[in-house]
Order: C-alpha cells, then structure tokens, then sequence
C-alpha cells in the first residue's frame, strides 16, 4: 500500500497511536545526542541527524533485564518469571540499516532455543522507518548490501518527496494494520513517479571479496597491527545494532534473587577468561579478529546473513578510531594481492 | 613542529634509544586523529600534529599488547605528562623505562577542550626532548581552575542527586571511561571481581551508580584531568565533572595536585604515624 504522509500531520500520526495504544519511540535530541526514546509529543522528534546515536538493539534486547526471579525457603525454591516485558510500541524514524538489523539478529535469537524476550517484542513492536537522505563519512550501509532506503525489517518505510511529505509505503502486513489503523492521518499516493530523496552512498568495498580471505587468514599480522590503538573497552559491540552477546548474572541474597541478562562483548579481555586463568583470546588483536570473523564469516557460514548493516556507529565512537569500513578496505586489498 | 618531531623520532629509533614511538597520526576523518605506534624510522611521516590531538598516550603503557613492542618514546603534552609524575610515583613505571618527546601546547579539541581552559602547563613539566618553542607555565588561580564546577555546585543537594541519576541512567557499562583512563591501571578491575560481587554489572541504576562512583573515588587525588574518559563516553556522560569536583576536595583537603612534583607525597597511599590529620587517626 502507498500512502503521503504531511509532515504537518506527524503531531496527529502520533497523537493517534498513543490512542491506539501504542507507546512510541523514536529520535529525540538530548544535549549533543540524538537518541531513540520515548516520546509523548511529535515536536519531540528530530529529523536533521543522520543516525541517532543509540541503536535499535535495545528495545528488543535491552541493557540489562531481569529474566527471573527466586525465592529460597528451606525446603522450597520459588521462581517467578517476568511478565509485561512486550509493549505494544511504535519506534518511528529508526534508519533502513537499523531494521535490517532485526531480521539478520531473528535468526540467532530463534535458533537452537528460542529467545522469548525477543520474539515477544518483535512481535509487539511495529517499526516505522524513514529513508536516510543524508549520511557520513562512517556510514557503509550498500557495501554490506543494503541500501539508505532498504525496506527489510521495516513494516513501514517513510521516504522524503519534498520537504513536507513523506511517501509512505507497508512493507509488512502489520504495516499495513497501522497504516490502516490511523488512515485520517494520510493523504492519497501521489500522482506519476515522486522524486525520491534518498542518499547515494558509494560502496567502499566489495563484501564478496571478505569471506574467502578471512576463510585463509585466521592467523595474519594485519589483527595485531590493526588493534594496537583498541582499548579493550565494549563501546563498538555496545553501539552495534548487530552485536548480540549477553552475560547471566545472579544478584542475590542467601534468600531471594534475580537473573539478570546484561549486554557483554568480545572486545572485553574478560569475555573469554577461564576459572582457570587460561584465556583463549589473550590478546586485542585475537579480539579484534573475532569481532570480525563473527560478523563477515562464522554469522554468515551459519545463518547466510552477514553480521553488520553497515550503520557505522562503532567506528564514531570508537575511542581510538578503530574504523570497521578502514579493515574491510585493508582486507579488499590483501585479498587482491 | 611536525617536521621536528617526524625528525626527533626518526632519530630515536635508528640510534637504538626506543623501540617505538607513540605518537598521533591522521585519523579516519580530518577532524579526528588516532594514536600509531611507530616502530621502524622510515614509517616517521605518518606521525603527525595538530588540534586534534586529544589523546593521552601513556594509557598504552599499561597495555600488554603495546608494551610488548619494547621501549617507547611518547609523544607527551603537558597535562598528559602529569600522567607520568603519577605513574612514577605510584611505581607503574620506571623513569629509564619511557622517554619522552614533550610538546608545548597552546590547546587541543574543537571546540577547545574544557581542561586547556585553564592550562598551567603548556610545556610539560617532565621530558627528555622539547619540541615546539618553550613557554612559560602560569599559574592559574584556584577558583578558575575549577570554574566548569559553579554552576554545578549552586544546586540543591537533591538536585545534584537527580542530575547524576539521571546522567547515570544512561551508563552502558562499556568501561571506555575506565579503559581509556592511563590512571585505571588494575590488572583485574574491581567490577571484574565477583566473589564477593562488590558492583553489580548490570547497567541498572544501582549498578551504574555504584560504578560510576566507585570510579570517579578510585581516582580521587590521582586524577590529572585528561577528560579522556569524557572525551570516549558514548552516552556523554559529563564524567569529569564528577573527577574535577574529587580534584577539587582532594586539593583543598592536602593541598595537593597530582602530577606537578616528583617529590611530593601522594594524597590518597602516603601514610605517616605522626600525621597531623586529626580525622586519620
């Protein structure tokens, strides 16, 4: 279905899902970031970023979250598990690259056990996209095969016309509910082709050329060279819409608890350590190596997805400018030599 | 001054005096440098030297992978120099063990960094070699120094308590603040510890408040106000208000400043049994 949106009638769109229900998400300015957050008024809304700054990821799997409850009595253990963490929302204005990052990360969470934190929000949230008409010197997104108007795991994408209106188009049927939900809102497709303002992001590599390389080079110079600068911090896999590792922790007394699921990551010289004191990847440059393994070969051999959407939120904040496209570019080449 | 510390480096490495330099080198973007490590003489033309050399490198000389590489030469402004003095005298590292290529500096950062405001020490006070022309270190007077806190510390004491609330809310626990910091120099950090959990890991709000002041305490007294760990926070967490107000305290309860004399004795491990603290005993 196609649809107009005015940008006039972003106050009534929104007025009109807090009506139906729906708490809704999406980029708000605070301070020098912009987030996806919760908002209650659509002149909260930014729309001059390029990418907020926080990604999609933790709305679905969040920082940190209880995934149950105890209770010890003598002869008696009591558990509880968390109910209502599946909210009927709207995240409005996420990026293409953003959303792309659901379905790639569906196939993990629904593998060998299935992750009902996550299925049940999937299932809640509905994703309302708007195409990026700009971008920087970080963003990669059509070197890993998307697109700044790819519509995968959006159920609606919203694309700039003029600089009042939106063209609206369902990519789902759960789009297409909304859209039908909050009909007033919209005006009539237009008329003939509308000028699509969309980005032209050029292709920094060829993601064709990654894999049979990395297949060879699990041991080579340039994972050392590269990650002398790397910190050892979690800030890439933190921001990375596509990182998905988690750590289960127990807070609790001799009498009651939580389990609690909190986000980890491989950059973390801890992530890997044994009781023993024995750590396989005793190294940055074996960490680094295995962030980009998982993302461009292990994701890919096991799921055929690669592991990245391109967003380019760990190279900008990065610390020391670890810059993921600059690897994938370095790759490129020791793969023609 | 590009041209002589290229020259400078070019000439420790061939003589055998380092086994590497750390240096800045052009970052990824105009706007942005990026540490590099220069081992061999001919690789020189990649250091560089400009605004945008915000780093502190001697947060690599905890780091085993750039340890390893052998002796450096670290290319030190003043206020990252102060790191030296610290470390010194905390016994990280031993003089003979770095040399340093001290800059002088007129301010990093676009906008200007909040620290180069009221810098006192644009030639560093601790060097093997100057590069740049030698400048005079003024002192700046108390209350300027600690200017960024005025307006902070107007506020109701329930103000402050919802202000880092909320700051803390955002805390991601990616640890940048701690891994970027030379000072958080633990082997095995207090929140890598779980028996007993002294912190929580999650980043829930008792979590994120235990850490970040666990943090911003460990560095009481021995912070030299890099603001890296403002500079590399991903949710801008404003940490070096929290680290300047520690500094504040630290300087009006020892009258002490870490990092300008070698021969001054540490505020926070200093112990004497004739300590006229009357609180100590």
């Amino acid at each position: 279905m196609e649809k107009t949106l005015n940008k006039n009638n972003f106050d009534s769109f929104i007025t009109g899902l807090k009506k139906q229900g729906y708490k809704t998400i999406a980029p708000k300015k605070d301070n020098k970031l912009v987030t996806l957050d919760e908002i209650q008024d659509a002149n909260e809304i930014s729309l001059d970023h390029v990418i907020t700054n926080n990604s999609i990821k933790e709305y679905f799997l969040p920082k940190t979250e209880k995934i149950l409850s105890y209770t010890i009595e003598k002869n008696k253990v009591e558990m509880k598990e968390p109910e209502g963490f599946a909210v009927k929302s709207v995240i409005f204005g996420s990026r293409p690259c953003d959303a792309f990052s659901l379905p790639v990360m569906d196939k993990v969470f629904n593998w060998d056990c299935v992750d009902k934190f996550w299925v049940e929000r999937r299932e809640a949230v509905t994703i309302v996209t708007i195409s990026c008409d700009k971008f920087d010197s970080y963003c990669f997104c059509t070197s890993v095969g998307l697109a700044p108007d790819a519509k995968q795991g959006s159920d609606v994408l919203l694309t700039k016309i003029s600089n009042d209106e939106y063209l609206v188009e369902t990519v789902t049927e759960k789009g297409e509910n909304l859209v039908k939900e909050l009909e007033s809102v919209f005006s009539d497709p237009p008329s003939g082709t509308p000028d699509r303002q969309v980005a032209t992001v050029e292709k920094k590599f060829d993601i064709g050329k990654i894999k049979p390389w990395l297949d060879d080079n699990f041991e080579h110079d340039v994972w050392d060279e590269f990650s002398h600068k790397c910190i050892g911090c979690g800030a890439c896999t933190f921001v990375c819409p596509t990182c998905h590792c988690f750590d289960i922790v127990d807070e609790c007394s001799m009498t009651k608890g939580d389990r609690v699921k909190n986000w980890d990551g491989c950059q973390f010289k801890m992530f890997t350590m044994h009781t023993s004191g024995h750590n396989p990847r005793n190294t940055q440059g074996m960490r680094w190596r295995q962030r980009i393994m998982h993302k461009f070969k292990y994701y890919v051999e096991k799921f055929d997805s690669t592991l990245c959407v391109g967003c380019g939120r760990c190279s900008r904040v990065c610390p020391a400018d670890m810059n993921i496209s600059e690897m994938l570019e370095i790759i490129e080449t020791e793969a023609g030599k | 001054m590009i041209e002589e510390l290229r020259k400078k480096a070019e000439e420790l490495l061939k003589n055998g005096t380092v086994k590497v330099v750390f240096g800045y080198g052009e970052g990824s973007v105009p706007e942005r440098t990026r540490p590099v490590f220069i081992t061999k003489p001919e690789d020189v033309n990649k250091l560089t030297w400009n605004k945008y050399c915000v780093y502190n490198l001697t947060t690599y000389l905890k780091r085993q992978e750039t340890r390893k590489l052998g002796k450096p030469a670290l290319i030190l402004k003043g206020c990252d120099a102060r790191t030296i003095i610290v470390l010194l005298k905390e016994c990280q590292i031993k003089r003979e063990d770095v040399y340093i290529i001290g800059v002088t500096c007129d301010g990093v950062g676009d906008p200007l960094a909040e620290k180069c405001k009221a810098c006192d020490v644009h030639t560093p006070l601790i060097y093997d070699d100057l590069v740049g022309e030698k400048r005079e270190n003024k002192e700046v007077p108390f209350e300027e120094r600690y200017a960024e806190l005025d307006e902070y510390e107007k506020l109701e004491e329930k103000d402050k308590w919802e202000f880092w609330q909320k700051q803390f809310e955002k805390c991601i626990k990616c640890y940048a603040c701690s891994n970027i910091c030379p000072l958080c120099f633990c082997d095995r950090c207090i929140v890598e510890k779980n028996q007993p959990q002294w912190i929580d890991p999650s980043a829930h709000p008792r979590g994120n408040l235990s850490w970040n002041v666990t943090r911003a305490y460990h560095l009481a007294g021995r912070c030299i106000n890099c603001e890296e760990c403002q500079r590399v926070c991903p949710v801008d967490i404003p940490l070096n208000l929290l680290n300047k107000k520690l500094a504040k305290e630290a300087e009006k309860s020892f009258d002490y400043r870490p990092g300008y004399n070698i021969d001054d004795e540490l505020a926070m491990s200093t112990y004497k049994e004739d300590d006229d603290e009357d609180f100590f005993k």
